[in-house]
């Protein structure tokens, strides 16, 4: 073969499909410990110091500096399961560099690596055909506790797990049910997650989180002679600032009257005035603003007796106009040109408290005109703690969600992969080509997970899973059964509560697939080192 | 040095021939040729490998660490940074076939390296190179016209056949398990701009009038042909203006909407205060005459041109523009006027008095949609009276990596769609037409004499080379392959090619891999014609 000029560096063939899944092996094993309810944490120190501890897959693996431009594939792995998912994104690393380090051996076998990519596409098909057809069951029936139980299933393994998984799982239920959007045009359900409120406050123990009713701003009124109680309130959302009103730049102010000045000021003021004056006469009583507010400018809130906060968070702000039906007002101006306020802008709730959460002052807005709305209050006794549990609960609630919106569930603790595998094994022996051998490797495969799921429980991993699997053998309908990784034995687990949204399970293996057929489908490796490699691009 | 090989022309130089230099000039163009080939088989080597529907894929990390996956042979040549002039003349060579067919990009380049393989055996054997030269125009020649008798026709009515040419190019692309949702997309997308052409009387497609839009977010499941158009720009909803608005009256406005700004050097001069409040108030007149012009014309969607000097919008005209429920779109790009213009059928207008109700395009429904990722675009769809015909893609995908490669690979079957729409011809895929060619072209090398008959038996053998890869490529054994496509070739079965599915060789045409001939009759000229080009060189002369 001739030798290209090129300025950089050329690997081919089997030392590239080698270097590759030796890179992917090395960041599953990062994250292979952290599986699994018994699984244990990472502490990640960038190179400023700052420490986050996780269990979390995705999060390990966003930290991680990862140079193997192989490697980068399956971090954008984790990235996507996390994105549509949500949750699993320990597992499906995990499954990815399994695949790879089975296919790799495979070829290395001399079994061409065409041969092996359709034999795992083919193997992945029966899964994911598998997963809907016979081991996913339609939680209709099941009601509020499967949800609770899902997300108890998604905490079990994280800081939250094992002694407050009550009430996390419940919380994010709560919480999840909470923002239920009906469509206005297509009409189905929504849940965005975007809207699930969570407020981190450092300081007591995590059994102290709690959702509060109401939504909590993180702000409090902008003086101290402010009420910190209304009943009945109406609130105006303002994105508008409320100090002195400043000429714009190019208006140059030539005075030569130095009363002129005097009175130039005070109507700087004024103006601003008249807009507050506006808004007290139109009624009302909370006004909230992004921007921000002149002392001069509180007194007239403060005489009036309302609540006034400045530098709201676009985002809150945006959820409070939703949930009280006020208008989130970026002007004053109307359609005449002149500057008026009127009283159908102004939203309403219940009440609003000023309540104290550590040092901090929160004010709670409570019972909207349009929705209700929770925050989910968690405690730790430090930041990073507490970060962790926003991570935790954030997967949790995107696990009801997966299930509310999919209706169908699976068995966890490795009870789907263990059927998956002999339903796999099954079916290659329907196959009569060199895929056969393919399928029955991703068989095998498939067993990592509840392989490393023993193994992090200290268990012993080759008999559990030998009881496992004779179980499954012994009848179809006992599909369900799974490990119970702290006892040590298997138990049927979708009686014992321990379900995964259904779509998750398919995504997962589909993604895992997909990335190990990216990385094997590459057979050469093209490093570049020139000065300026956007210039062959253009030229 | 290079002064000898000047001279040699030169009638001076008659004499010199005789003497050493002469010798020591034939010796340098055989380094130089020699030289330029290697270099451009090197490139064509590099590609071979993803050659065809097994073919694999290649990983290009460039300095920045940016890492690119892709299966395309001309994206893979342009990002290599090649340096040996020769070589250039190869990835060249591939931005060509991208350009005139959008397809066949890595077939060009193999046929090119193995066509320079044969041509250096001949030229060891004393042929001169122009003669060779000669030699593959003639067996070109044959070439085409062994094409054009392979070739069927193809009914552009018939959307099956358009599919599974389509899918037959996407069918070697690393997003190849979605062609069964691609192709579609591909087809009606060009069908839908098809337009006949006056001069010729056939058809004419102008893949501008094809849109892809690249959303990050989502799977490649969610790609879609929209009906209609999409922006990618949200709709500015800070001061809650409408999202979604039918029966829509569309503006597309090059002005802005935002108080003039007095030139650098001037300045207002504010002498009492009553003048300050005048300052404001004559703000809001300003903008709000604007805003009741622009709703007097009965435009209730305004799409505005991004603009640099001005604020295309201020937070008080957006106010207004919300009271008066009109639905705004800010930040469109000037590239994008022309086709948003030409596809919804209206003019753009730049200045707000110029804005009237012809001006306007009517546009059934307008919204702003959230896709799966949480993403959002604006679709405009039921456009009433279009311009001309155009259609708009949206490519989604996990991330950059997935989503440029789904892109190319569309753009590819876009290419194929339209090379059966200029050229309504269809040739069975899997190699069966170079082996064909093969076949012919050694027949006919017995018909010739001299050396012509040794250079058209060499590129003859030189298509081989085609199948030989797709086959190695597909984990089959090439030889065995080869041997067996020849016997049921030159039993005249010429639809027999390689079926990668099976991994055998069958009739090629009943498998449904179709290619236009388009594709394949430019690879087989420009290739020839590059080969030839590279051989009449016989000297590197390096000038400043």
């Amino acid at each position: 073969m001739a030798a290209l000029s090129i300025e950089g560096s050329r690997s081919s063939g089997q030392d590239v499909r080698s270097g590759n899944v030796t890179a992917c092996v090395a960041i599953a094993n990062i994250v292979k410990t952290s599986l699994g309810p018994v699984g244990l944490d990472k502490m990640l120190v960038d190179e400023v110091g700052d420490v986050t501890v996780t269990n979390d897959g995705a999060t390990i693996i966003k930290q991680l500096e990862i140079e193997h431009p192989a490697g980068k594939v399956l971090a954008e792995l984790a990235a996507q399961q996390d994105d549509e998912i949500g949750d699993g994104t320990t597992s499906v690393v995990i499954m990815a560099a399994e695949l790879l380090r089975c296919a790799n051996q495979l070829v290395l076998d001399k079994i061409h690596p065409t041969t092996v990519i359709s034999g795992l596409r083919m193997a992945m098909r029966e899964c994911v055909k598998c997963i809907k057809k016979e081991l996913s069951t339609p939680t209709e029936k099941l009601g509020r506790d499967v949800l609770v139980n899902a997300a108890k299933t998604s905490l079990s393994s994280k800081i939250l797990g094992t002694a407050e998984s009550d009430l996390f799982a419940n919380m994010a239920v709560d919480a999840v049910l909470q923002t239920k959007t009906i469509d206005d045009y297509s009409g189905k359900a929504r849940y965005p997650l975007s809207s699930v409120h969570i407020l981190k406050a450092q300081g007591k123990s995590a059994h102290e989180s709690h959702i509060l009713e109401g939504f909590a701003l993180n702000a409090m009124g902008a003086a101290q002679g402010m009420p910190t109680y209304l009943k009945g309130v109406r609130i105006a959302c303002l994105d508008i600032d409320l100090r002195r009103t400043k000429m714009k730049m190019g208006v140059s102010v030539l005075v030569n009257n130095p009363d002129e000045m005097q009175k130039m000021a005070d109507r700087e003021l004024d103006i601003t005035k008249e807009r507050i004056m506006a808004i007290l006469n139109a009624g009302g009583n909370l006004i909230l603003t992004t921007q921000g507010i002149d002392d001069t400018s509180l007194k007239y809130f403060v005489d009036a007796g309302v609540i006034a906060c400045r530098r709201v968070p676009m985002k809150d702000m945006k959820r409070i106009a939703a949930m009280t039906g006020a208008t989130l007002l970026t002007s004053f101006a109307d359609l005449d040109g002149n500057e008026t306020f009127e009283a159908s802008m102004l939203g309403s709730a219940d009440e609003c408290v000023e309540e104290r959460v550590r040092d901090d002052k929160l004010l709670l807005i409570k019972g909207g005109a349009k929705q209700r709305s929770n925050t989910v209050l968690l405690r730790g006794p430090n930041e990073i703690m507490c970060d962790e549990m926003a991570r935790s609960f954030h997967d949790s609630t995107a696990v009801v969600k997966r299930v509310l919106e999919n209706n169908a569930v699976v068995a966890g603790g490795g009870a789907v992969e263990v059927a998956l595998s002999l339903h796999l094994e099954n079916f290659a022996l329907s196959i009569s080509s060199r895929e056969q051998i393919v399928v029955t490797e991703f068989a095998d495969a498939l067993l990592v997970i509840p392989k490393t799921l023993a193994m992090n429980a200290a268990q012993d991993a080759s008999e559990l899973l030998a009881k496992l699997r004779a179980k499954h053998a012994e009848s179809p309908a006992n599909k369900d059964w799974g490990l119970d990784l702290i006892e040590g034995q298997i138990r049927n687990n979708l009686e014992a509560g321990v379900v995964e949204p259904a779509i998750s399970k398919v995504k997962s293996i589909q993604f895992a697939t997909e990335a190990a057929i990216t990385i094997l489908r590459i057979d050469d490796l093209i490093r570049l080192e020139g000065e300026n490699p956007n210039e062959a691009l253009e030229g | 040095m290079a002064k000898g090989g000047v001279g040699a022309g030169s009638g001076a130089g008659a004499l010199k021939r005789r003497d050493g230099s002469g010798v020591r000039t034939t010796q340098k163009s055989k380094d130089v040729r020699l030289s330029n080939i290697t270099a451009a088989k090197g490139v064509a080597d590099a590609v071979r490998t993803s050659l065809g529907p097994r073919g694999m894929d290649k990983m290009i990390e460039v300095k920045n660490g940016e890492v690119l996956i892709t299966n395309d042979g001309a994206t893979i040549l342009q990002r290599m940074n090649v340096q040996h002039p020769a070589a250039k003349m190869l990835v060249d060579l591939s931005k060509s076939q991208d350009i005139e067919a959008g397809d066949g990009t890595t077939s060009v380049v193999v046929i090119a390296g193995a066509l320079l393989s044969a041509s250096l055996s001949l030229l060891d054997m004393g042929i001169h190179p122009t003669i060779i030269s000669q030699g593959f125009q003639t067996a070109l020649d044959k070439a085409v016209t062994v094409l054009s008798g392979m070739a069927v026709p193809v009914d552009l009515n018939d959307r099956e056949t358009l599919l599974q040419a389509a899918s037959t190019s996407l069918n070697s692309k690393v997003v190849s398990q979605y062609s069964s949702l691609l192709a579609p997309i591909a087809v009606d997308s060009v069908l839908r701009v098809k337009r006949a052409d006056a001069n010729s009387g056939g058809f004419s497609v102008d893949l501008n009038d094809v849109r892809t839009v690249k959303k990050v977010g989502g799977t490649i499941d969610d790609c879609e042909l929209v009906d209609g158009l999409v922006l990618t720009q949200e709709c500015a909803r800070s001061a809650g203006g409408p999202t979604r608005i039918s029966g829509a009256k569309v503006a597309l406005c090059q002005f802005q909407i935002s108080p003039p700004k007095t030139d650098v050097e001037n300045s207002v001069v504010v002498q009492d205060y009553n003048s300050m409040d005048r300052i404001l108030k004559e703000e809001r007149q300003h903008l709000l005459q604007m805003v009741k012009k622009i709703k007097a014309s009965g435009a209730n969607v305004l799409l505005i041109q991004k603009s640099i000097l001005r604020d295309a919008v201020t937070d008080l005209s957006l106010h207004f523009l919300a009271k008066v429920k009109i639905m705004v779109i800010t930040d469109v790009e000037r590239s994008e006027i022309e086709f948003i213009s030409k596809s919804l059928g209206c003019t753009p207008v730049a200045s707000v008095d110029a804005l009237t109700a012809d001006k306007l395009a009517k546009v059934d429904l307008v919204e702003e949609v959230t896709l799966s990722g949480e993403e959002k675009v604006v679709r405009l769809t039921g456009i009433q009276n279009a311009i001309t015909p155009t259609s708009s893609i949206l490519v989604r995908g996990s991330n950059n990596l997935v989503l440029d490669e789904a892109e190319r690979s569309l753009h590819d079957a876009l290419c194929v769609i339209r090379s059966l729409v200029r050229k309504q011809f269809m040739i069975a895929g899997g190699s069966a037409p170079e082996v064909e060619m093969a076949i012919k072209l050694a027949q006919y090398s017995k018909e010739l004499s001299g050396m012509e008959s040794h250079c058209v038996r060499a590129y003859a053998d030189a298509l081989e080379v085609v199948p030989y890869t797709l086959a190695e490529n597909a984990g089959l054994s090439p030889v065995e392959i080869v041997t067996e496509l020849r016997r049921r070739h030159a039993l005249g079965e010429y639809n027999t090619g390689i079926n990668v599915k099976k991994g055998r060789v069958t009739d090629i045409l009943e498998e449904n891999v179709k290619m236009p001939l388009l594709v394949i009759e430019s690879a087989m000229r420009l290739a020839t014609e590059c080969v030839r080009l590279l051989l009449r060189i016989d000297d590197v002369v390096l000038c400043r």
